[in-house]
C-alpha cells in the first residue's frame, strides 16, 4: 500500500516556494514540506491563484482530494507553466507546505512526474 | 530680443513640469520587483526588515514610528501570528493605493507622457497617475482620503520628482496598509518620490514619508524594479475569478476548497 503523505522537516533553508501573490500564507506551515503522491483531477488555471486538485490515496486505502494552490497564472507562465501543465490523469508526486490546522491543502513547491520530469523546486 | 528670450526662460522656470518639446526619459518596457514573497519582496523596507516574508509570523521592520504608532504596529504584528490580520485587497477589489502599489508582486509599467506619469501594476490591477502638467494639489476643501491619494510632479532632469497626500490611513480607516506585516501610515502621510532609471535594467524609486501623526522622522525607503526581457506580456489579473481564499468577518483569511466550501478547521 503506497503511503500518501512523508513529513520532511525543511532542510533548505533557502528553499524558494511560490509566492503567495494576493493573500497571507500564513496558514501554511512553511517549517513543514510534505509529499503527495496522487493522480491530477483538475487544473484550475485561473486568477488570483492556481489551484490543482489531486486525488491522493491513503495508507487505509481510501482516496481523499487535496487542494494545492499556486502563485497566479501571469508570473507562472513568466516561468514556462501552462494551462496545459498538469493534465487530469496524470501522476505526479507533489512537494508542499501543508495547511496548519491539518486540512487537506498545501502550498505549491514543486512537483515530480512519473516519468522523471520535475516543476518548481525538487531537489 | 535678449529681453524676451530672458523673459520667456524666466516664466518657463516656474513650470518645471514636462514642457511641449521637453526630453522625457525611456521608462518602456515590463520591470518587476526582484525576490519573492517568501524571501521579503514584499516588504515594504527591506533595509529595516527581519529576515522572511510578508506575513511569516514575526516578521517586521523598523519605522520610525511615534510610540503610540509603535502600539499599533505591535498589534497588528499579533494578528498576523494570529491570522486575524486582514490585507484589504484579499477579498479582491480593493485599490492597493500609494505607496503600497511600489510594492507588489507581479509586473509593472512605467508610462511616461508629457503631462502624465502611470505606474501601473499588474496585480490587482491598480493605477497611479501622477500630474506633471503644472498643477497643484486640489485645496484641502476639495479633496479627500482616497487609497491612492493625490499625486503632482515634475522633471528635475530624468528624475521624475512627486509628492502625494490624502490618502487613506489607518487613523479613519482600516482600508489601506504599506505591507502584510502590519505597517500602517495616517490620513496626514504626504510623501516625496524620487524616480529614475539608474541603468537600462533598473528604475529606483526613493519613497520619503513625513506622517506628523505616526512617525517621529521621515522614513526613507528605497524600491528597485529590474527590467524582464523584450516581448514579456502583461496579462489580466481578475482577482475575483476564482479567489479560494477569502476574508471573514473575523479577519481570518480563509481557504476554500473545490466547491467553495472552506477546508478550515
Amino acid at each position: 500500500m503506497r503511503s500518501l503523505t512523508k513529513v520532511i522537516f525543511v532542510a533548505f533553508i533557502f528553499m524558494i516556494a511560490q509566492a503567495q501573490a494576493h493573500h497571507s500564507s500564513v496558514m501554511f506551515d512553511d517549517s513543514k514540506t510534505i509529499e503527495l503522491s496522487g493522480t491530477v483531477k483538475e487544473f484550475q488555471w485561473k486568477n488570483p491563484h492556481i489551484w490543482i486538485q489531486v486525488m491522493v490515496k491513503g495508507a487505509d486505502g481510501t482516496t481523499k482530494e487535496w487542494s494545492v494552490e499556486g502563485n497566479g497564472p501571469n508570473s507562472l507562465s513568466r516561468n514556462g507553466w501552462r494551462p496545459t501543465t498538469f493534465k487530469p490523469g496524470e501522476a505526479l508526486t507533489f512537494r508542499v507546505h501543508p495547511m496548519r490546522d491539518g486540512s487537506a491543502a498545501g502550498n505549491f513547491i514543486g512537483a515530480k512526474w512519473s516519468d522523471g520530469r520535475t516543476i518548481g523546486e525538487w531537489q | 530680443m535678449r529681453r524676451v528670450i530672458a523673459g520667456i526662460l524666466l516664466t518657463l522656470s516656474f513650470f518645471p513640469a514636462a514642457l511641449p518639446g521637453q526630453s522625457l526619459p525611456d521608462w518602456t518596457g515590463v520591470w518587476r520587483v526582484p525576490g519573492t514573497v517568501p524571501t521579503g519582496a514584499t516588504i515594504f523596507d527591506q533595509a529595516t526588515a527581519t529576515r522572511g516574508g510578508a506575513g511569516a509570523p514575526g516578521v517586521r521592520q523598523y519605522p520610525p514610528y511615534n510610540a503610540e504608532w509603535e502600539a499599533l504596529y505591535k498589534e497588528n504584528i499579533e494578528k498576523v501570528k494570529q491570522n486575524r490580520f486582514p490585507d484589504p485587497f484579499t477579498n479582491c477589489g480593493m485599490p492597493a493605493g500609494y505607496p503600497r502599489i511600489m510594492n507588489l508582486p507581479d509586473v509593472y509599467e512605467f508610462v511616461v507622457r508629457p503631462e502624465q506619469v502611470w505606474i501601473i501594476s499588474e496585480n490587482g490591477p491598480n493605477i497611479v497617475r501622477i500630474y506633471t502638467d503644472g498643477r497643484d494639489h486640489p485645496a484641502p476643501e476639495d479633496r479627500w482620503p482616497t487609497f491612492s491619494g493625490d499625486s503632482v510632479g515634475h522633471w528635475e532632469g530624468d528624475t521624475l520628482v512627486f509628492t502625494t497626500l490624502s490618502v487613506k490611513g489607518w487613523d479613519t480607516d482600516h482600508d489601506s496598509i504599506l505591507d502584510r506585516t502590519g505597517v500602517v501610515i495616517s490620513s496626514a502621510m504626504r510623501s516625496t518620490t524620487r524616480m529614475r532609471k539608474v541603468d537600462d535594467n533598473t528604475i529606483e524609486a526613493q519613497i520619503t514619508i513625513e506622517d506628523p501623526k505616526a512617525l517621529t522622522k521621515p522614513w526613507v525607503v528605497t524600491r528597485r524594479y529590474m527590467r524582464l526581457p523584450k516581448g514579456t506580456r502583461v496579462y489580466d489579473y481578475a482577482c475575483a475569478e476564482n479567489n479560494r481564499n477569502p476574508v471573514d468577518e473575523s479577519g481570518r483569511t480563509l481557504t476554500l476548497g473545490p466547491d467553495g466550501t472552506p477546508l478550515d478547521k
